[in-house]
């Protein structure tokens, strides 16, 4: 079967800014796949040429097989970052008008979303408008329209930033139907934990380029490992752990890399020594890690190439 | 696709349609047309009474022939233009309408009239109306007749000061000779009225003394007195000439008020999209909107959704005027009829329906492409300022156009599409060649969907746009885009 997603070569500018350059993906039917990235690293205009709102000036999409996606764009969901509802309208009208829009009949829009609200323990919300809602009863809302023409392929920009923990569970229950049913879902994030918790495969965008792209193992493959801690003291003493190469350090956790060639058992005799350690394991590093040694590691060599790029030219 | 279109249009009516502001905001017109309309008629009612005072030094005494002329009006005057629309309320044939209505032969008796006499007559008739607003007050009912004349005139001064009396008339010793010590004493230095109309009365009193003094008979004397007055005639399709009828002359005006409603209504639906534009931008909707429709279907739709909005609100004007018009004669008698049976001519209501759909399509693409690329209100009436002033023009040129309705001016600005709906508006009194009709016509439609077609471009880019709003040059470089 053809993938649900699959970006060739694709390349944007807007301007003389290149915003996403010779990117190639592909997304298998049925996964959750997460778009990682830093903030203006190109995700969002990834997701616009999914959608067909822009127009990539380079490469191929094809969207559930599909070269051209405006074929499809029925069968797709779309929740941007930036979403807002139109505060006169009542709750259940607005589900339904994005479903007709999505080209589903008016009284199967109407019944559905009366549907959606009551399994969403909105009910008494249907006939209320939306300007009524609080923020987290509109971002449900926002999703049930995404979802209210059953998608096969869902794309959320940001889905969970500014959700309390229970609308989080929800959003992630939601993503977890989604899969359940045979859906693809794609969803960008920061939230590092989010990615390695849901994603059966991920993508990262840095500086408009792909940084890498695979399955958490597959991504996580061949990086050296690093010593994982629980502990409670006072965590600045870590900065003068003999042999560490680098130290993230959460207060009451921490992930430490050590140099090459160091002893990870010196370096727990030392920290108990110095702290309470209620637990400590070695493994693969955290996507966290992974993320910011790539950006730092992509980082240090286009800083690279443009000493190389400047002097060639002096 | 275009079903899409139709939903967005559909939704954006509904929206406007279904608050109350909105009928509110119909309502709020003809309401405030009666009120603007009551208000004056009460105001007119309540105009204070003016207080005058005479002191009539003349020999022999004209003061009692001034009054009773002043309050009779020109009836000459009144007489002779009765005259003349007696004659064209006989000429109404009878049968024609019901014996019992006569407010109805009245009505089509003035439409007939020749508009020269139809003026005379409602001059005349303003005569008496004015009389209302000045009141006498004779100088023993201010208790001063047992005074001498300079003290008289002191006790008149004094209530002048004190505002008991408005003004005060000295008659001049002998009108037949000279108009020495004719005065009018007031301390309003603005307000003309009174004296104006106790002169014409004054006049009219002295010329028939001096007349009769002269021993000239009283007919050779109403040929010297004769005021010439140039009938309005016009070329008629047999060639010949014909006196212009009151219903006519109103025609060549109607269509002012027509340019005025195209204008406001033109106008204000405009601005309705570009608010609604700015505000659909800013509460971050349109992305979700646009995963769905293309930005052509969605700027489409939004048009024509707030087009039928607009053509909710001026059909239902329209209605408002057409009762008006159906109730109006119940109401009052004596109104000036004829602009009313213009209002209700079919070929100014196709034309102004045309002609609004025309511009407001032309000004909506113009519009909502500046509310595509701004974030706030405030930005984008800053970007309107030269779409406002393009509109001022039409407006300016409304009295002249009407005036010289094929003239060069009106020629020039019906083929600049921009005016050509207001241009056109203006000019149906005229009216103009068809030919032009037809060619200001292609031409206004070939710009619209042009602009669409810009328009579409803009948006396109605009509407996903934040941060501050693009320089023009980034505009046109979307605009060469394909």
């Amino acid at each position: 079967m053809d993938p649900a997603l699959k970006l060739e070569g694709v390349t944007k500018r807007f301007g003389a800014f290149t915003a996403v350059d010779n990117l190639s993906l592909t997304v298998p039917r049925g996964s959750i796949y997460g778009f990682l990235g830093q903030n203006g690293a190109g995700k969002t205009t990834t997701i616009r040429m999914v959608m067909s709102i822009f127009h990539q000036d380079e490469g191929t999409i094809s969207v559930l097989g599909h070269s051209d996606a405006t074929q499809v764009k029925d069968r797709l969901g779309y929740l941007p970052e930036e979403k807002g509802l139109y505060k006169k309208m009542k709750t259940a009208e607005i589900v339904a008008y994005f479903g007709k829009l999505k080209g589903m009949d008016k009284s199967t829009a109407n019944l559905k979303a009366r549907e959606l609200l009551t399994q969403y323990g909105l009910a008494e919300w249907m006939d209320k408008k939306c300007e009524a809602m609080s923020k987290g009863m509109g971002q449900k809302v926002q999703i049930l329209g995404t979802i209210i023409h059953n998608p096969d392929l869902v794309i959320l920009d940001e889905p969970f930033s500014g959700l309390d923990p229970v609308n989080r569970d929800m959003m992630r229950d939601t993503i977890l139907d989604m899969k359940r049913a045979g859906h693809t879902v794609i969803f960008s994030t920061h939230v590092m934990e989010q990615a390695e918790q849901l994603c059966d495969a991920m993508m990262m965008i840095h500086k408009a380029e792909l940084a890498f792209e695979g399955t958490v193992a597959e991504i996580k493959q061949g990086l050296d490992k690093g010593i994982r801690i629980d502990y409670d003291g006072d965590g600045s003493v870590l900065q003068n752990l003999p042999d560490h190469d680098r130290i993230n350090d959460n207060n009451k956790s921490a992930e430490i890399f050590l140099k090459p060639g160091a002893d990870p058992q010196n370096a727990l005799r030392w920290l108990a020594d110095h702290l309470t350690i209620r637990s400590f394991d070695i493994s693969e590093p955290s996507l966290h890690e992974v993320f910011v040694r790539t950006v730092e590691l992509r980082d240090a060599e286009l800083a690279a190439k443009e000493v190389a790029a400047s002097g060639g030219n002096s | 696709m275009a079903n899409k279109t139709l939903l967005v249009a559909q939704r954006e009516y509904l929206e406007n349609v279904r608050t109350k502001t909105f009928w509110l905001g119909i309502l709020a017109v003809p309401v405030l047309i009666i009120i603007s309309l009551g208000a004056g008629w009460v105001l007119n009612k309540l105009k204070e009474v003016k207080t005058y005072a005479v002191i009539d030094y003349s020999e022999p005494s004209i003061g009692r022939r001034v009054e009773m002329t002043a309050r009779q009006g020109d009836m000459r005057a009144f007489q002779k233009a009765m005259k003349e629309a007696g004659k064209v309320f006989s000429a109404v044939p009878k049968g024609e309408l019901p014996d019992n209505e006569d407010t109805d032969k009245l009505y089509q008796a003035m439409l007939e009239m020749p508009a020269t006499d139809m003026q005379a007559l409602m001059k005349a008739g303003e005569g008496f109306s004015t009389a209302k607003k000045y009141k006498h007050r004779s100088l023993s009912e201010l208790e001063l007749d047992h005074l001498e004349p300079a003290e008289q005139e002191k006790a008149l001064a004094k209530l002048v000061e004190e505002e008991k009396l408005f003004a005060f008339f000295t008659l001049g010793k002998s009108p037949k000779k000279d108009l020495d010590g004719f005065n009018y004493v007031s301390n309003n230095l603005t307000d003309n009225d009174l004296r104006n109309w106790y002169a014409s009365a004054t006049t009219r009193v002295v010329q028939s003394l001096r007349i009769r003094d002269a021993k000239i008979p009283r007919n050779v004397a109403e040929r010297l007195q004769e005021k010439v007055e140039f009938r309005e005639k016009r070329i008629d399709e047999s060639g010949d000439t014909a006196d212009v009828k009151g219903s006519e002359k109103a025609n060549k005006y109607a269509p002012v008020g027509f340019v005025y409603l195209l204008w406001i209504a033109v106008f204000s639906i405009a601005q309705m999209l570009l608010t609604n534009t700015v505000e659909e931008k800013s509460i971050r909707i349109m992305e979700v909107l646009l995963s769905s429709v293309s930005p052509n279907q969605l700027m489409s739709g939004k048009i024509w959704g707030i087009a039928a909005t607009g053509l909710t609100m001026v059909l239902s004007w329209v209605g408002f005027a057409l009762l008006g018009i159906w109730l109006a004669p119940m109401i009052i008698s004596g109104l000036d009829f004829p602009l009313m049976a213009i209002i209700g001519d079919p070929r100014y209501l196709i034309s102004f329906v045309a002609y609004f759909m025309a511009g407001y399509l032309l000004y909506a693409a113009v519009l909502v492409a500046i509310g595509s690329v701004c974030n706030t209100l405030k930005e984008a009436q800053n970007l309107m300022q030269p779409v406002l002033i393009l509109l001022i023009v039409p407006l300016v040129a409304m009295i002249p156009i009407v005036q010289e309705p094929n003239g060069l001016v009106a020629k020039v600005m019906s083929y600049i599409p921009l005016f050509t709906p207001f241009t056109m508006m203006n000019r149906a009194g005229g009216p103009p060649e068809t030919y032009e009709y037809v060619i200001t016509g292609i031409l206004l439609i070939v710009t619209v969907i042009f602009a669409f077609k810009a328009a579409g471009k803009i948006f396109r880019v605009g509407v996903l746009m934040t941060g501050k709003p693009p320089k023009l040059r980034e505009i046109f470089s979307w605009l060469r885009q394909s």
